[in-house]
């Protein structure tokens, strides 16, 4: 307990930005009875008009679409080609040849997994949906990998350009695909390349941020052999860092397929090919969950096959008997010879059809059995979670909601209550929490839908502060003043309150699930592929039953971004308490610590970074899912989105994305921020 | 005068049913498939005429909202099945630029309205009349929308019609917007089940209105006078206090289609599908598990005399 232990005499620069925020915060509830404005930013102060935005931008759009338009001729061939050749291999071929390179990289384990994944694609009847989605993969990875490549290598050899290659990566995976698919078809035409390409960009940053990291890593003394044996540039890179950094970009490359996949059913949304997602989207349409699922589910059978062995390639490779893959490729060509009749078309398996409307019967039917409790379970988080977080105390406590009135003469006493507290706390040297308990409990009563913009950006430039000095304060600052200027400030702050109240769900509930599943690895190793599942089937697919149990509304919508979010919440938690090093727990061990004590006093402290890091991605996930979530029907920048999709309306939709990703940067870098110093105070 | 300009136009439309040039025919015309079955019929209904004509069609998937773009640029050839009640912007904007031309109405006769599933009728006793829904607003409240019931209206993008019918009749409804086609349809299955209230903006033809037993409240007669002057109609002081804008579902092509095809152009024009036809094609697909193609090949030999004469006007 020596990190809690602030010094009395000189305040620390926390406490110092905490007391400020909280001054700006007395002035403002003081004031913004007088002075509207301090809540509702003014129409006339709006200095970006969306309108103007969106003449400028397609105006820009138009001058560069011949380029994009050739770029999208000439992506049109191997698009071609692949879509030919995975849709003309006959399936017990393609089977055995999946087999075979299970096989190759992996031995029977590999070999297994990817026969028994492909021969769920079979079954679940779409083959050949399944197979276009494949071909759309196999060339957007290329396209995602080069282009991850070249950024990453340009950023290793100019090393000034570094911060701005960091900055552009970070824009490539915060703006919302959806935001920018409107421009996208303006520039590079209708069809399935627009797909490709939005893929490609969500995809490419992982490949760059690896490359990047590997040639970081290679160590100097091997650098330094291959200048001293006069190899040029191009030869030092390719032929001595490259393969150095081999094992760190083959997981780029890895992370770079999961994303690339998880992308795919973004190309349905514009359409122009019958795949996998476009499946998902009708079915979704109809609101059958069954169907939808196992649409889905072809994805995740893909993912898991092509992440364990690429995986499994990113490893020391193992030499496996060439002649069985042989062999199984002479089989499925056996097979596909002999039954070319009898082989019935791949679209006529369906033999999980059945499975998938019996899962639909039973959601309905729980629906239809438990009704008026899970009409309770919404009242009530609606009532007492909810609503008060949106819009306070003051304006969510009703007769008919909690039984009684709030009162002018509740907020008083609430407040005073809240600074006695904030006092106390202070009083015993903890002036920083004190200080936070009164910020926090004012949050409350306000709402933070109805917070003044001001405290807002103050309160942003504080934590900034506190998290990484001026810098990060400025920019923070900086950033968020810009949604004000765009006028989607009320907006911004719906999504603000969504995402914090689905983080607060996930770190609750995924704190537990992944303290759980460190405990015992039977947990663990249930939790696990439901985890697996949660990260890779398209996100549209889990709105249907939590619409069906608890209609459309923001409880609704928090729960499908918590059943996304809460995933890297458990994984990190788990990793980062499990992989405590060994001697700190044998020194406990050998102190007399009990189970409970090393959890709390060894294991928790040093896992604290990871757990942030944790808590980082679960912040990015929620913004990520935020803009899915619209779809249940949300009123925040998400909608926005959709709005601007829907009326190819490019302005709004390129400032909504942008707002969106402004959110996400600041809660990214003020949480990376605070993962800094605690591993700074830990000695790593 | 309205009649004569349109009976002129008829005229005109008579005395030039000459066969026309068949153009391209080596070219696929491509047909937009957007994301609902009725959609689907009447393509694969259009394009089944064409190619007994002699084209070649290709029926291409493609995002309601964003296919106007694909049309203008002549990557689609033409979209068969548009609502005026959810159109986007984007569309009247390629008709002004002149790259999107519009085909004429597909002849089906939609319906838009405030609806309920038929178990609603016992929990607000009254219906269909509107004037139930004043004081069964209660029975319509949720947590979100308390004390006011709740109105769940067409996804954003789509417009606010359900929301400006509860301001112009002063009924005391919030209209929650739903994200999606699949939100509403989730509503009412979930309403259905659970056998609990629920006021939805809905239309027809839709599949749905069967399969849940949808049923429309009655409302006083749309018409221009209630959406322009608010003396208009039960609430003296707001406009809206009526039922729906009649919604228009038309066709539209790319400019160059009339060149390029001009026998198919004329076809197309000319192709109307009613909802006598389209919903028991619907039925089959939907409810009773039939594909698109089979159960569109099945209608085409039975009712050879709706769409044969269309054709063979076009080509011969």
């Amino acid at each position: 307990m020596i990190l809690a232990d602030t010094p009395r005499t000189s305040l620390a620069p926390g406490t110092w930005a905490a007391l400020v925020t909280l001054l700006t915060g007395a002035l403002c509830l003081a004031l913004a009875p007088s002075l509207p404005w301090l809540t509702v930013w003014p129409a006339d102060w709006v200095l970006l008009d969306t309108k103007a935005f969106s003449a400028v931008l397609e105006t820009f759009l138009r001058f560069i679409r011949p380029a994009a338009r050739l770029v999208s001729v000439l992506l049109a061939y191997p698009m071609g080609w692949a879509n030919a050749l995975f849709t003309a291999t006959p399936w017990p071929l393609f089977i055995a040849i999946v087999t075979a390179i299970g096989w190759l990289v992996g031995g029977a384990a590999m070999a297994a997994l990817g026969f028994l994944g492909l021969t769920f694609v079979l079954l679940s009847g779409y083959w050949v949906q399944g197979m276009s989605t494949l071909a759309l993969v196999a060339v957007s990875v290329p396209v995602a990998v080069v282009s991850g490549l070249a950024i990453g290598l340009l950023a290793n050899e100019i090393p000034r350009l570094k911060g701005a290659v960091q900055a552009l990566l970070d824009i490539m995976q915060t703006v919302p695909t959806f935001a920018y698919l409107t421009p996208l078809v303006l520039l590079f035409g209708f069809g399935p390349v627009v797909g490709l390409i939005a893929s490609a960009i969500y995809a490419a940053p992982p490949m760059a941020r690896n490359v990047m990291l590997g040639l970081e890593r290679v160590e100097t003394e091997v650098k330094e052999a291959a200048v001293m044996s006069g190899a040029t540039r191009l030869q030092q890179l390719f032929q001595v860092e490259i393969p150095a950094a081999m094992r760190q970009i083959m997981v780029g490359f890895n992370q770079c397929l999961m994303a690339a996949l998880s992308m795919v059913i973004i190309a349905a949304v514009i359409g122009g090919f019958n795949d996998i997602g476009w499946e998902v989207l009708l079915t979704m349409r109809k609101a059958l969950f069954g169907q939808s699922l196992l649409a889905g589910l072809v994805i995740v059978a893909f993912a898991v096959v092509i992440d364990r062995m690429s995986g499994a390639l990113a490893l020391e490779p193992q030499s496996h008997d060439r002649r069985v893959a042989l062999g199984i490729l002479a089989l499925g060509l056996a097979v596909t010879l002999a039954a070319w009749r009898l082989a019935p078309d791949p679209a006529a398996f369906r033999l999980l059809m059945p499975l998938a409307e019996g899962v639909d019967k039973g959601l309905g039917a729980f629906t239809a059995g438990y009704g008026a409790t899970l009409d309770a379970i919404k009242n009530n988080a609606m009532f007492f979670g909810l609503l008060p977080l949106r819009i306070g105390l003051d304006d969510a406590i009703l007769p008919f909601t909690w039984g009684f009135q709030w009162t002018a003469w509740m907020s008083a006493v609430w407040f005073a209550f809240a600074v006695t507290a904030g006092l106390a706390l202070a009083a015993s040297g903890r002036v920083t929490a004190g200080t936070a308990l009164v910020i926090a409990l004012g949050i409350v009563e306000t709402g933070i839908a109805q917070l003044p913009w001001p405290f807002v950006l103050v309160g942003a430039g504080a934590l900034g502060f506190a998290a990484g000095g001026w810098r990060l304060s400025a920019l923070a600052v900086g950033l968020l003043a810009l949604i004000l200027v765009c006028g989607l400030w009320d907006r911004a702050l719906l999504s603000l309150y969504l995402c914090t109240a689905s983080v607060a769900i996930c770190v609750v509930v995924g704190g537990a699930l992944g303290l759980a599943s460190a405990v015992s690895p039977g947990v663990w190793r249930v939790v696990r592929p439901i985890c697996d599942m949660l990260q890779t089937i398209p996100l549209f697919v889990f709105l249907i039953p939590v619409l069906m149990f608890f209609q459309i509304g923001e409880f609704s919508a928090v729960l499908a971004i918590c059943a996304y979010a809460v995933v890297p919440m458990i994984r990190y938690t788990r990793h980062g308490l499990v992989d405590t090093p060994p001697e700190m727990v044998e020194a406990a061990t050998a102190a007399g610590a009990t189970t409970w004590q090393m959890l709390r006093d060894v294991r928790a402290p040093w896992a604290a970074p990871t757990i942030l890091l944790g808590l980082n991605q679960t912040i990015l996930y929620a913004f990520s899912m935020l803009v899915i979530a619209a779809l249940i029907g949300t009123t925040d920048l998400g909608q926005s989105i959709f709005l601007a999709l829907g009326q190819a309306d490019i302005g709004l939709g390129v400032s909504a994305g942008a707002a969106m990703a402004i959110l996400a940067f600041v809660a990214d870098r003020l949480v990376q921020g605070f993962a800094h110093g605690q591993r700074e105070a830990l000695g790593l | 005068m309205k009649h004569l300009t349109l009976g002129l136009a008829l005229a005109a439309l008579a005395t030039a049913s000459h066969a026309a040039e068949m153009g391209a025919v080596d070219e696929p015309i491509k047909l937009a498939i957007n994301e609902w079955t009725g959609q689907h019929v009447t393509t694969h209904v259009a394009g089944e005429m064409l190619k007994a004509a002699g084209y070649k069609v290709e029926y291409v998937t493609a995002g309601m909202m964003n296919q106007f773009q694909a049309l203008a640029d002549g990557d689609l050839s033409a979209t068969l099945e548009i609502w005026s009640s959810n159109v986007s912007d984007q569309y009247a904007k390629k008709i002004g630029e002149g790259t999107v031309v519009e085909l004429g109405d597909l002849g089906l006769d939609a319906k838009e309205g405030i609806a309920y599933p038929a178990h609603v009728a016992d929990l607000c006793p009254g219906l269909p009349a509107w004037e139930a829904l004043k004081a069964c607003a209660g029975t319509f409240a949720t947590a979100e929308t308390l004390p006011m019931g709740r109105l769940v209206d067409y996804p954003a993008d789509w417009g606010t019609p359900g929301a400006d019918r509860m301001t112009g009749l002063a009924l005391p409804f919030k209209a929650v917007p739903a994200g999606s086609e699949g939100a509403l349809i989730t509503e009412l299955r979930a309403a259905t089940e659970k056998k609990s209230p629920l006021l939805i903006t809905f239309w027809q033809p839709h599949w749905a209105m069967a399969a849940y037993d949808v049923k429309f409240v009655d409302l006083p007669e749309g018409n221009e006078a209630c959406f322009n002057d608010p003396a208009w109609g039960p609430n003296p002081n707001a406009v809206n206090d009526c039922d729906f804008a009649p919604s228009r579902i038309f066709k539209a092509a790319w400019s160059g289609f009339e060149q390029k095809w001009p026998a198919a152009y004329e076809i197309l024009s000319k192709y109307e599908l009613s909802v006598e036809d389209q919903q028991p094609m619907m039925g089959a697909i939907d409810v009773d598990g039939g594909k698109v193609e089979e159960v569109v090949a099945k209608w085409m030999t039975d009712n050879e005399g709706k769409w044969r004469p269309v054709v063979e006007a076009a080509t011969k």
